[in-house]
């Protein structure tokens, strides 16, 4: 380590700020509990015991107030879509969205003849992680979300960004 | 030889149709046998066929003279509120089903509960039915009895330009959400109902959706209500 070695007591480290943030962020995703059709048994599957979200630092809140993470689960009606984006809104920033089945990325088995159902979730609200399925096993939900925190990994919140 | 034999089984047979079954028994061959016995069977059978066509066809020619018909219980319902409510009914024929005119419908719903022959308590389903371009809805109520444990169906058509018929929300409580959701898909108005309002899609959305001319609104909120990725095809 060169110059570093043995000069600091322990409990330090030494990280720039960014990827601190990242890391901190990343590493605690509680997501919004809300499931609309048949993917919320996959998700509730998913928290509990034998996939143990918890591990990756995920757990469900009940309140978007207190959520990072909005995990659109199931077929989103017209009639719900208005509340999901009202949903979306009264989440703190920053925020996250996760299309989890076919339907809310795409309007799934309905996407032709339902005059009733929207045709995907990123109609209303930015999407950051789409993930197939109908429904997605709950592997298939634990990729996706630890490629939604690459993607907060990623993300530089301190940095200016040039336009 | 097989000629020779199936005249022989057939006069066994026929002996054996007389009584004499030591024709068949006597036989040595056992092919031969077996087949005669067959033989006797099927005889036997055609003869029982015949006999009760005979007595069946005496029966009908009986029933159309002599004895009472047995009404079925849509027949019973028709005939009786026919004789309450004259002209509720818009034809005398019940096939299965009642077909009603909605005049009078809620005193009419209102007997059928709580006449002690009928007892018809729990209305177990309403339904809307669209019967095409310019011509008319209909709404399907089907009615049973926990008492006496039988059941009816009755159709009341409706205009489709000014879908009307009388509610029967407070002669069976169920029939507030019933009613409800058939007006909600097909626009029929169920008059005296306490909270006429759409039940499933929203409260602001256009259109009936399950009548047959519905076609599906753009936008609704400004937000796409048709397909719109036609790349994904």
């Amino acid at each position: 380590m060169g110059v570093l070695e043995n000069r600091f007591q322990d409990n330090v480290v030494v990280a720039s700020m960014d990827k601190l943030l990242g890391w901190a962020r990343s590493t605690s995703p509680w997501f919004f509990q809300f499931g609309l059709a048949c993917c919320a048994i996959e998700m509730m599957a998913t928290a509990a015991s034998r996939y143990d979200l918890m591990r990756i630092g995920m757990i469900p809140r009940s309140s978007p107030r207190q959520a990072d993470v909005m995990i659109v689960a199931g077929t989103v009606t017209m009639k719900m879509s208005l509340r999901v984006k009202k949903l979306y809104e009264q989440m703190a920033d920053p925020k996250y969205v996760i299309a989890m089945g076919s339907c809310a990325t795409s309007g799934g088995p309905y996407w032709q003849h339902g005059y009733h159902v929207l045709k995907g979730v990123d109609l209303v609200v930015p999407v950051d992680v789409y993930i197939p399925g109908c429904p997605p096993r709950p592997e298939a939900l634990i990729e996706g979300l630890l490629k939604l925190q690459e993607k907060i990994q990623a993300d530089r919140p301190l940095t200016k960004k040039i336009a | 030889m097989s000629e020779d034999q199936d005249k022989f089984i057939a006069d066994v047979v026929e002996k054996a149709l007389q009584g004499d079954m030591d024709a068949i028994n006597n036989i040595e061959d056992r092919v031969t046998r077996s087949k005669a016995k067959a033989a006797l069977v099927k005889a036997k059978r055609e003869a029982k066929a015949a006999a009760t066509e005979d007595t069946s066809k005496s029966e009908e020619s009986k029933t159309e003279e002599s004895a009472p018909v047995v009404k079925s219980l849509s027949e019973k319902v028709a005939a009786c509120l026919n004789e309450k409510f004259p002209n509720s009914l818009e034809s005398e024929d019940v096939n299965g089903y009642i077909q009603m005119k909605d005049k009078n419908w809620f005193e009419i719903a209102q007997y059928l509960r709580y006449n002690l022959d009928f007892l018809f308590d729990s209305l177990q389903c309403v339904t809307g039915y669209d019967f095409g371009e310019n011509e008319d809805l209909e709404v399907r109520y089907n009615l049973h009895s926990m008492t006496h444990n039988h059941a009816i169906e009755i159709r009341i058509k409706t205009d489709r330009n000014n879908p009307k018929v009388p509610s029967v929300e407070q002669v069976w409580r169920i029939g507030d959400w019933f009613e409800r959701e058939t007006y909600d898909m097909y626009g029929i108005e169920f008059e005296g109902h306490s909270n006429m309002t759409r039940i499933l899609c929203p409260e602001d959305w256009a259109g009936w959706p399950l009548r047959k001319d519905y076609e599906t609104q753009e936008s609704y909120h400004g937000i796409v209500v048709p397909k719109v990725k036609d790349g994904w095809e």
